[in-house]
């Protein structure tokens, strides 16, 4: 055998350890109701600010602390407390994905990710501009 | 009826559409004639008169397309959807290029625009290949032409055409102005440049990364040509400066890109692992194993499939990363990922043909793609350069996989999102990679081709490798890193660094003509080491160190709220919010940074910094953070929250007072208010009652306040309590200037306490803002290694040059 058959076989065991590596890092899209199953494990959560409820951010108090409801795509809401400042523009987003764990009453969000309508295309917004200038 | 529409101008819309139509045309007719004349020798004469004719039309119509855009955009003729897209009247000239590509017709062009550029250097110098690779380019440019097209056949749209009226844009379908001869004169302005991407960068960095894409096709062309002639081996040599300079230009781009998201976007970092970034680090990354490999066979004929695979996989991943970015696919996992135009069959079509030509091409031949048999000897530096490119080639198969977790989910319909913590999941495995690159490029030239004496390896590196252990052990000790990992890199590199400093010195003799590979080596090395340090030991030194710390991942006091005027200690600084101010859509926001003197503890002004946030209809705000640059460190400054109401122009002189707010004093005691600190001095019972308008009998008595503002200037005001028969009333006290007013309201017979009421403007309640602020250590060895890269490539492509030239 050659040394580079050897090599072969080590770089297609590193491939495929990539890959498996990928697989179990990689999170999953859930709902709370599974990530309260899996309370500690970290899920990325789709859903919806839910408005009828309070969202609090007083920076005089705290200025790392937000918190709202979110409702997921099975309806379920849930409080969210987010230990950072309030996003710019967050009623404007349409989905919201939030990376973090479930505790208890809560979900403790890492990450928020935003998907806003006007991103890269505000058509809709600037048709009515239109209309309203015509 | 036809309306007849006032004051468009029609000719030049025609006039690009004909440049459309012809550019694809012209480039089929080439692309079959270029092929006519590699096959028929006899006939090649015409044939390659007729291909080169049909080019030269080809690429007239691409420069001309691009010439009629830039016209409608600098004229602002808005009845063009793109011009009305992408530009506006008050945008600045400087950014009329911005706005070209700002869209996706716009960087197609550009795509098309620097394809046809390299090929007609291939016409100058290309000789007897001219033929066969213009013939697969020109195909590559049928592809791109169509993507302009923008017509529909059989009811399926092919391309996206620059030139639609605005009234025409499927978008803007049934709204009343289409209808309106006049909507032209009632239409005020464009859309305009995007304001996030109204920055120089935007201007330079897609240029220069269209140029590093359309450069991948080159030895593309190249190996599909040595295909199609069945000369398999010949094809490396005149390729190989086209591949160097491939690695260079990307590699150009994708650092500017790095550059931008660090200056001026606020993901806190050069890099971050975003699909966006990877799509073009990963086939950067197979140029980089392809030029290596190229070089093995340019010295001993090995590795021939190797460059085959490499070259077509780089080009090849050109194409995914634009299927990935312009789909729509990355939607949830990137922060700037295009959305989808309605192209991403045609591209994945694009993509499609040239993987199927590559795969039947070398299927065909395979036969002949086979290298001497003979076994590499591990003293060769061949050996160690096929190590690396496998390294690299890991590197990019970990990156492609992570990267295309939401392909993979489309395809297979599974549920995967991405890491939770991409940065920390990508490191894991390109930190160890990082350091076996630094490893090997340390070693890499200390061998010699094909065979080196044991004895002379070690005696050379001996030196290089002793310092290396000396100065890592001493740094090692100095940073003090986390994890061992990082430990292992810091040496790597400090030896790759090291190492290729004493080749350059020892063996080069410091010959710039050949110094290439060394000057290059040196520049990665740095730019990981810089990484290592800039990301390890990054410092968030605006941490609010009251709440209690949750940890790492869970970072919970990173911003601080400074309202305007008070002063915070951070880090080794004193921070003063000194107040705004609007310029256009931005917001600058003055942080003064002080320094206590050692001797007598005052604090004396060191710089001040101005972060942005801009007021992007678009976007949503964005902020733009602003950064002090020192020889050892930066110190990055950002809003991460500020309230913008009263920013607005409806808001602007909000003059509403707060409700009152009462409190209960006697005199000396103090209380604040929003900006200011309140002391009662003392009570006035002999006040001048004629002055107040007063009666005589009324019982009158004044709080004497001293305001202190946040000047540390003082202010007073005496609000008086008045008893007139059986009536109390008060006459209030203002201090317009600092937007304050105050009322007298009780008195507390028993203990003397007194109820001040005050309010204030609504505006002095919101003079605050909460940042964040980062320290990167040694970022400027990164950069440094980034310019060292740049040159070394350089001078690396100057010399295949010159060697072509002889041989």
């Amino acid at each position: 055998m050659k040394k580079i058959h050897i090599i072969g076989i080590v770089i297609i065991a590193l491939a495929l350890a990539a890959i498996v590596s990928t697989i179990s890092n990689s999170s999953t899209y859930a709902s709370f109701r599974t990530a309260d199953e899996h309370e500690g494990a970290v899920f990325h959560v789709v859903g919806k600010l839910d408005t009828t409820k309070p969202q609090v951010y007083d920076p005089a108090l705290n200025a790392n602390l937000f918190t709202f409801y979110l409702t997921d795509s099975e309806g379920n809401n849930k409080k969210v407390i987010y230990n950072n400042t309030r996003p710019q523009d967050f009623e404007k987003a349409e989905q919201i994905v939030i990376v973090g764990k479930s505790a208890g009453n809560e979900f403790h969000a890492a990450d928020i990710l935003m998907k806003c309508p006007s991103k890269y295309n505000g058509a809709e917004t600037h048709k009515n501009q239109l209309n309203a200038n015509s | 009826m036809s309306i007849n529409y006032i004051g468009e101008n029609l000719l030049f819309g025609y006039a690009g559409n004909f440049f459309i139509v012809v550019a694809f045309v012209a480039a089929l007719l080439s692309a079959v004639a270029y092929y006519f004349t590699f096959k028929n020798p006899e006939e090649q004469r015409s044939w390659k008169a007729l291909a080169r004719t049909a080019f030269f039309i080809h690429g007239f119509s691409i420069a001309g397309i691009f010439a009629v855009l830039y016209y409608l955009i600098y004229n602002h003729r808005f009845e063009y959807h793109y011009v009305w897209e992408h530009s506006s009247t008050i945008l600045p000239v400087k950014y009329i290029f911005a706005c070209f590509w700002e869209g996706q017709e716009g960087s197609f062009l550009l795509w098309a625009f620097w394809h046809m550029m390299l090929s007609l250097i291939i016409i100058r110098k290309g000789g007897e290949w001219e033929a066969p690779v213009m013939s697969v380019i020109s195909m590559v440019q049928v592809f791109l032409a169509s993507m302009l097209l923008g017509v529909y056949i059989f009811g399926i749209k092919i391309g996206s055409n620059p030139f639609v009226l605005l009234r025409e844009h499927p978008d803007m379908a049934n709204f009343p102005f289409t209808k309106m001869p006049d909507y032209l004169q009632r239409l005020q302005d464009g859309r305009g440049l995007n304001p996030l991407l109204q920055n120089y960068w935007m201007v330079i960095h897609p240029p220069t990364l269209f140029l590093g894409f359309a450069s991948t096709v080159v030895p593309f062309a190249y190996a599909m040509a040595g295909l199609l002639t069945g000369k398999v081996k010949d094809w490396i040599k005149p390729a190989l400066p086209f591949t160097f300079f491939g690695v260079m230009i990307l590699g150009t781009g994708i650092l500017m890109g790095a550059a931008w998201a660090y200056e001026a976007l606020s993901f806190g970092g050069f890099w971050a692992w975003d699909p966006v970034e990877n799509a073009s680090l990963v086939p950067w990354l197979t140029l980089v194993g392809a030029a290596h490999v190229m070089l093995i066979n340019k010295k001993n004929g090995q590795a021939l499939r190797s460059c085959f695979i490499l070259v077509i996989v780089s080009f090849i991943l050109i194409l995914y990363s634009t299927f990935l970015t312009r789909s729509g696919i990355l939607g949830d996992s990137s922060v700037h990922a295009f959305t989808d135009l309605g192209m991403s069959g045609q591209l994945l079509l694009y993509m499609g043909f040239f993987a199927m030509l590559a795969v039947v091409l070398f299927i065909i031949n395979r036969k002949k793609i086979s290298s001497p048999s003979e076994d590499d000897s591990l003293t060769s530096r061949e050996f160690w350069m096929f190590i690396g490119m496998m390294v690299l080639v890991i590197s990019s198969i970990q990156i492609t996989f992570s990267t295309s977790i939401p392909v993979i989910n489309k395809i297979f319909g599974t549920t995967m999102a991405p890491p939770a913590k991409p940065v920390d999941h990508y490191n894991s495995w390109q930190i160890p990679i990082g350091a076996m690159v630094c490893m090997l490029i340390a070693i890499g030239q200390y061998f010699k081709f094909r065979n080196t004496e044991t004895k002379y390896f070690f005696r050379k590196i001996a030196f290089s490798f002793i310092a290396s252990v000396i100065v890592s052990a001493g740094l090692y000790f100095y940073f003090d890193f986390a994890r061992y990992q990082y430990d292992i890199l810091l040496f790597a590199s400090i030896f790759g660094i090291i190492a290729n400093a004493d080749y350059l010195v020892r063996i080069l003799k410091g010959n710039f003509r050949h110094s290439g590979a060394s000057v290059a080596h040196m520049g990665i090395c740095m730019i990981l080491l810089g990484a290592l340090i800039s990301n390890s030991k990054s410092e968030v030194i605006s941490q609010n160190r009251l709440s209690i710390n949750l940890g790492k991942d869970f970072p919970n006091n990173e911003n601080i709220m400074l309202v305007k005027g008070d002063t915070l200690g951070m880090g080794e600084f004193y921070v003063t919010y000194k107040g705004k101010e609007k310029k256009g859509v931005n917001v600058f926001y003055e942080i003064e940074y002080f320094k206590a003197d050692p001797k007598t503890g005052a604090l004396v002004k060191a710089f001040s910094l101005k972060p942005v946030v801009q007021m992007n209809e678009r976007m949503g705000n964005v902020s733009e953070p602003d950064t002090r640059r020192f020889p050892d460190r930066d110190l990055y400054t950002h809003i991460t929250y500020a309230d913008l109401e009263e920013m607005k122009e409806e808001n602007k002189d909000n003059n509403d007072y707060t409700e009152p707010k009462v409190r209960t004093i006697a005199v000396g005691d103090t209380f604040t208010t929003a900006n200011t600190l309140v002391v009662l001095t003392s009570l006035n019972k002999d006040l001048d009652k004629k002055s107040l308008v007063l009666e005589d009998n009324d019982l009158a008595v004044g709080a004497r306040l001293s305001v202190i503002d946040v000047n540390k200037k003082t202010h007073d005001a005496e609000p008086v309590f008045v008893i007139r028969e059986n009536q109390v009333f008060t006459k209030e006290a203002e201090l317009p200037e600092l937007g304050i007013r105050f009322s007298f309201q009780k008195i507390n017979p028993q203990d003397g306490k007194i109820d001040i009421a005050f309010s204030e403007k609504k505006s002095n309640l919101r003079e605050f803002v909460i940042m964040k602020a980062i320290v990167f250590p040694q970022i400027n060895i990164l950069w440094t290694g980034c310019i060292l890269m740049i040159i070394g490539t350089v001078t690396a492509i100057i010399k295949r040059i010159r060697e072509g030239k002889k041989a």
